[in-house]
């Protein structure tokens, strides 16, 4: 006879509570991805950014089928409330992803929410919206000893070949 | 004294469970355990029942306040301020220091290392808004979002072969330093 102690552990669960209930959970990541779909980058918990992330990147999966693909119009009439964005996410967001293999979305930690909870918030945003870059790709300064090395050393492999 | 007692069990579903297993039992499924007869009495629960045998209290006195007294552990001696010390300075009690705060080769504000600047995520944020209030005045209401890419220009700049068919934000400012126009 087993008595399940199946509510106590949670091993291997992969999925975070939030809300109310399951359908409360759902509800609330629904919010997340169409104000995503709409903005292209919002600023949430971290939890929330990392549990909508899953679900925004296959819904837009789901939107490179193409808008005749029953079940693809049929997950973006679930998940996107406001019915125009389904349009902006046929039309705009699935050319727009369409060379890419995946990770259409990037999530960044931002410092502790200002309020008395100090909550842990991320920036997400996708990839290639019009707005002004978070992170600006630092190439090394050229003023580093190993660089200077380096460029000494390409500058005399140059000179053996020239001369 | 206390005897055990086998009782009728009280619970229903502690019953229907046990009525379960010796269903199972008695359906072969545990087989050699009985001889396939059904025993005289059902399921049953042993409870650790009262005294129901006293015996020897008419004769004994009450018993004394020492023996019936609940005991409770208590400290014997003051703890010193010098073990107090100890425990209160351990170093898992202390607060750990960090060690990944960096500087903001931008700004120069300090910042961790996996975190955004405070300062420079500000700075976009707030330009973000402006960009945002004027999609809102060009959509003009709720529920317009266009079907077409959007780029963003400043003053003085005009749109390139690969902004062919975007819809135009127009920002009346210097373009910043730091948003590359791509």
């Amino acid at each position: 006879m087993r008595l399940s102690v199946v509510a106590a552990i949670s091993h291997g669960r992969v999925y975070r509570r939030f809300g109310l209930s399951p359908r409360s959970r759902l509800d609330l990541l629904r919010n997340l991805v169409t104000a995503l779909v709409r903005h292209e980058r919002i600023e949430t918990p971290w939890a929330r950014a990392d549990e909508m992330r899953g679900y925004a990147e296959r819904l837009i999966d789901y939107a490179k089928r193409g808008d005749k693909d029953e079940r693809a119009m049929r997950m973006a009439d679930f998940w996107l409330t406001e019915k125009d964005l389904v349009h902006k996410l046929f039309k705009v967001l699935a050319p727009r992803f369409q060379p890419h293999p995946g990770s259409y979305t990037r999530l960044l930690q931002i410092p502790n929410r200002d309020g008395l909870d100090r909550a842990k918030m991320a920036v997400i945003e996708l990839k290639g919206n019009p707005l002004p870059p978070l992170v600006r790709p630092r190439r090394d300064s050229d003023k580093t000893l190993l660089n200077q090395l380096l460029k000494g050393y390409r500058q005399d492999a140059q000179r053996a070949a020239a001369a | 004294m206390a005897v055990l007692v086998l009782v009728r069990s009280p619970l229903p579903r502690l019953r229907a469970l046990l009525q379960r297993c010796w269903g199972r039992l008695e359906r072969g499924l545990w087989p050699g355990v009985f001889g396939g007869q059904s025993p005289p009495w059902g399921p049953a629960v042993a409870v650790q029942g009262p005294a129901l045998v006293p015996r020897g209290w008419s004769d004994a006195e009450a018993p004394s306040p020492l023996e019936s007294v609940l005991w409770m552990a208590a400290p014997k001696q003051r703890r010193t301020i010098e073990v107090n010390r100890c425990r209160r300075r351990n170093p898992n009690k202390l607060i750990e220091i960090k060690r990944n705060i960096d500087v903001c080769p931008e700004c120069g504000n300090l910042k961790q290392k996996h975190v955004l600047c405070g300062y420079c995520y500000a700075k976009v944020k707030e330009e973000t808004r402006l960009i945002r209030m004027e999609i809102y005045k060009k959509e003009g209401g709720p529920f317009n979002t266009p079907t077409v890419e959007t780029v963003v220009l400043y003053e003085g700049e005009k749109p390139t072969e690969k902004d062919e068919g975007k819809r135009i934000i127009e920002r009346a400012r210097k373009r910043p330093s730091w948003f590359v126009q791509n």
